[in-house]
């Protein structure tokens, strides 16, 4: 009995500890199977059955239609033969492009000036917390406050009207409506990017930017010769991650036209979609329109990743 | 080491502990499902009784109640809990439907026991097995209610599932104010006499316009009138959606009124429409509007923003009705006697209806208390305090006798909500008339998959 337990001792002192790594990423992977990857796999499972809900506690379904539900979705249902997914779609994509275009710009612009050091700016700390603020307000208050400043008789209109104009219906066309949107997610999102590039750059060796300006190069020139091309895999990560958040863009919309994607239906997103017809309990096509979505944003990160990635 | 494994033992139990605690205590309550809290105010002032869980020592030492503290309401003795979702885009629909699908599952405190409904989608409840038989539970005499709210109540067998509060006959109400600045007076008879059909209507509005004012308080305004005397239903038993007749008379109107700026464009709960009705400090009603319509609860309830005393009601060009709030009885209940008693207090309690109508201008299900209150009214020359003393009752007496519940369906929230709104885009010049009807008809399908719109059909 002595023997064993002194035995079983000498085992322990020789217990390694290679295993610990991997019980330590296993609360991860549980939560991802449960509430993730099978939620994904039961999405792409019901995309093929009808199934919705026809009146409270009526089902029809789950019945087995094969591709019927992504068929349907691609078949226009008005007279002018709009094919309504594609449409959300494009809407996505052009609130993403008059949003993004600007964060990166400014985002890139922020970042040089602050992480250089010949400019040397003060009181980085207080715009870098200022620049990120409005990231720190949910997304839905946020639009909450452009959808009353912009109402037809918020603090806008009536500084219009008091002003001898008319009342501008900001919020019921399509121009104005996807601007305000885009730049909700603008104003919203630029600190984000700042921060992330301004660790970019800082992360290049400074003895590069020393030489080149020792070399008599011009600021332009360090930034198109080094920042530009040593920050790339940042900006890279930066352009991908706002392409996916920007395809699955739905608080802001959803909130400033009270989620009806209005005039037209020109503000309506693909996640509006899905949520509406997630909320109408039509789990086939709902899923249909997320495998949709997926994808699309697989294909798009694929190309992004292999154009970045050609030299 | 031995200490950090206690404590965390000891963290353990006490979790275990607590978490026990609130989990074998599965008190019953009562649960109400609501849109507003119309009803809950009036069932927490008449009909429930009232509670005070917290004690407290007065000055002479005595214990007695803590009249600081909460109050919480009970029916024999069973406390009730709310749940308010508001109904706009039928978010309360949603919410409910998922709760009513779960009641065999859910513990016996969260099981619904009640929910109200309204007139646009009572049906969908009302010929569902999510409501049961309120004869059975205890509610048996309805012979004082008037008959439509019955009818509204009962499945495609008659059997009845719930009971109305309110009957809700709708009539124009009007700015006493700008009545007498645009036609000299304010007496409802004479009112009655110039609006009395569309045509003067419209005549009218243009008199109204004239001297800066805005007809209506907003385009969706008048929509009530038109679609509650529909003749057709909006969607028919083959699944098939299409515009009733009736709507067309909006349609024309709202056109003519938005090109003749008679009023703007917006909806019936909008910003903009509140402004229009609420008295300007500095300016008062110059540039607001003359009138809207709606039944007893709309002007008790949803006028907030209006002055008391600076309206007056008359019938209005057409007759119709608007809304009203049913009680309805959730199958699997647990509290079916609760739910008989308040339903019995609101159609059958004389007192109660009485205090309804008297302190907060209901006009209630009680036809013998309405017509007790309007003669009243009549002989002691009183009535409503918002309408400057006009007896609205007697009013209302006479409109409820023509009230039809006909050619509801489960969809009308949905179909009436979106019509305006995609209309609307219309009159505000996004997109052409068809498309904004074209929009109409996606927006329903998207929601309703198995219905069938023209449009798609023809695509296809």
């Amino acid at each position: 009995m002595k023997a064993i337990s002194l035995e079983r001792k000498e085992k322990k002192k020789k217990v390694t500890y290679d295993r610990w790594g991997l019980y330590f990423i296993i609360p991860f992977f549980v939560v991802y199977f449960l509430f993730t990857l099978i939620p994904q796999l039961l999405t792409i499972f019901y995309s093929f059955f009808e199934y919705y809900r026809k009146t409270v506690g009526v089902y029809i379904g789950p019945n087995f239609i094969g591709f019927q539900n992504y068929v349907n979705l691609f078949k226009p249902i008005d007279s002018s033969g709009t094919i309504d997914i594609l449409k959300y779609f494009g809407n996505t994509t052009i609130m993403w492009i008059v949003g993004a275009l600007p964060q990166f710009l400014i985002a890139l612009i922020l970042a040089v000036m602050f992480t250089s050091t010949r400019l040397n700016v003060k009181g980085q700390g207080f715009f870098k917390t200022v620049f990120y603020l409005p990231n720190v307000i949910m997304a839905s208050a946020f639009s909450l406050l452009i959808f009353q400043v912009f109402g037809r008789v918020g603090p806008i209109n009536q500084i219009i009207v008091m002003n001898g104009g008319n009342t501008v219906d900001f919020l019921r066309q399509k121009t104005s409506v996807r601007a305000l949107i885009a730049m909700t997610n603008f104003v919203m999102w630029f600190g984000n990017t700042t921060i992330v590039l301004m660790a970019g750059i800082q992360g290049i060796d400074e003895s590069l930017f020393e030489s080149a300006r020792i070399d008599g190069a011009s600021s332009f020139k360090v930034f198109k010769d080094i920042t530009m091309p040593l920050l790339k895999p940042i900006f890279i990560y930066c352009f991908i991650t706002s392409m996916i958040g920007g395809l699955q863009m739905f608080d802001v919309p959803q909130i400033l036209t009270a989620g009806q994607g209005t005039p037209d239906f020109t503000s309506k997103t693909i996640v509006m979609f899905i949520n509406e017809v997630l909320r109408a309990k039509d789990y086939g096509k709902s899923g249909a329109i997320s495998m949709i979505l997926f994808i699309i944003t697989g294909i798009l990160s694929l190309i992004v990743y292999k154009i970045t990635n050609k030299d | 080491m031995k200490k950090g494994l206690l404590s965390a033992v000891a963290l353990l139990a006490t979790v275990v502990g607590a978490a026990t605690m609130t989990s074998c205590a599965p008190k019953n309550v009562i649960n109400i499902r609501a849109w507003n809290d119309e009803f809950k105010r009036f069932f927490e002032k008449y009909v429930s009784d009232e509670k005070i869980d917290s004690m407290t020592t007065n000055e002479a030492g005595d214990t007695v109640e803590n009249p600081n503290a909460p109050k919480t309401y009970h029916v024999d003795g069973v406390p009730v809990k709310w749940s308010i979702v508001p109904s706009q885009d039928a978010q309360y629909q949603d919410k409910l439907d998922i709760a009513l699908e779960k009641q065999e599952k859910a513990s016996e405190g969260e099981k619904v026991d009640m929910f109200l409904a309204e007139a646009d989608y009572i049906l969908k409840y009302a010929d569902s097995a999510t409501t049961q038989n309120i004869r059975e539970i205890g509610v048996t005499d309805m012979s004082k209610t008037y008959n439509y709210t019955v009818q509204a109540a009962s499945d495609r067998n008659g059997v009845v599932k719930g009971v109305s509060f309110q009957c809700c006959p709708s009539a124009l109400i009007y700015n006493k104010v700008i009545a007498e600045d645009v036609f000299g007076t304010s007496d409802p008879a004479v009112i009655q006499e110039k609006l009395s059909d569309w045509d003067k209507f419209n005549e009218a509005a243009a008199a109204v316009k004239a001297k800066g004012y805005f007809m209506t308080a907003s385009v969706e305004d008048s929509y009530r009138v038109f679609s509650n005397n529909a003749t057709t239903p909006w969607v028919d038993a083959n699944g098939n959606v299409s515009i009733p007749e009736a709507i067309n008379g909006w349609k024309a109107q709202s056109k003519l009124f938005i090109e003749k700026e008679y009023t703007v464009n917006d909806g019936v709960w909008g910003d903009e429409k509140n402004k229009n009705i609420v008295k300007d400090k500095e300016t008062g009603y110059k540039g607001k509007a003359f009138c809207c319509f709606g039944p007893a609860w709309y002007y008790n309830f949803c006028m907030g923003g209006a002055t008391k005393g600076d309206w007056r009601i008359c019938k209005g060009p057409q007759a119709h009705f608007w809304g009203g709030t049913w009680l309805m009885a959730a199958t699997g209940s647990n509290n079916t006697d609760a739910v008989a008693k308040i339903m019995n207090a609101f159609i059958n309690d004389e007192t109660v209806c009485e205090n309804l109508i008297k302190n907060d201008g209901q006009f209630t299900n009680n036809q013998t208390v309405n017509a007790r209150v309007a003669a009243e009214y009549t002989a002691s020359n009183k009535g409503n305090e918002f309408l400057g003393g006009q007896n609205d009752t007697a009013i209302f007496l006479d409109l409820a006798k023509n009230i039809k519940f006909e050619n509801a369906t489960n969809y009308d929230q949905i179909c009436n909500e979106k019509f305006q709104q995609f209309y609307r885009e219309y009159l505000g010049g996004s997109v052409t008339e068809s498309k904004a009807i074209e929009n109409f008809y996606k927006d329903v399908k998207t929601k309703y998959s198995h219905l069938i719109v023209p449009v798609a059909e023809e695509a296809k």
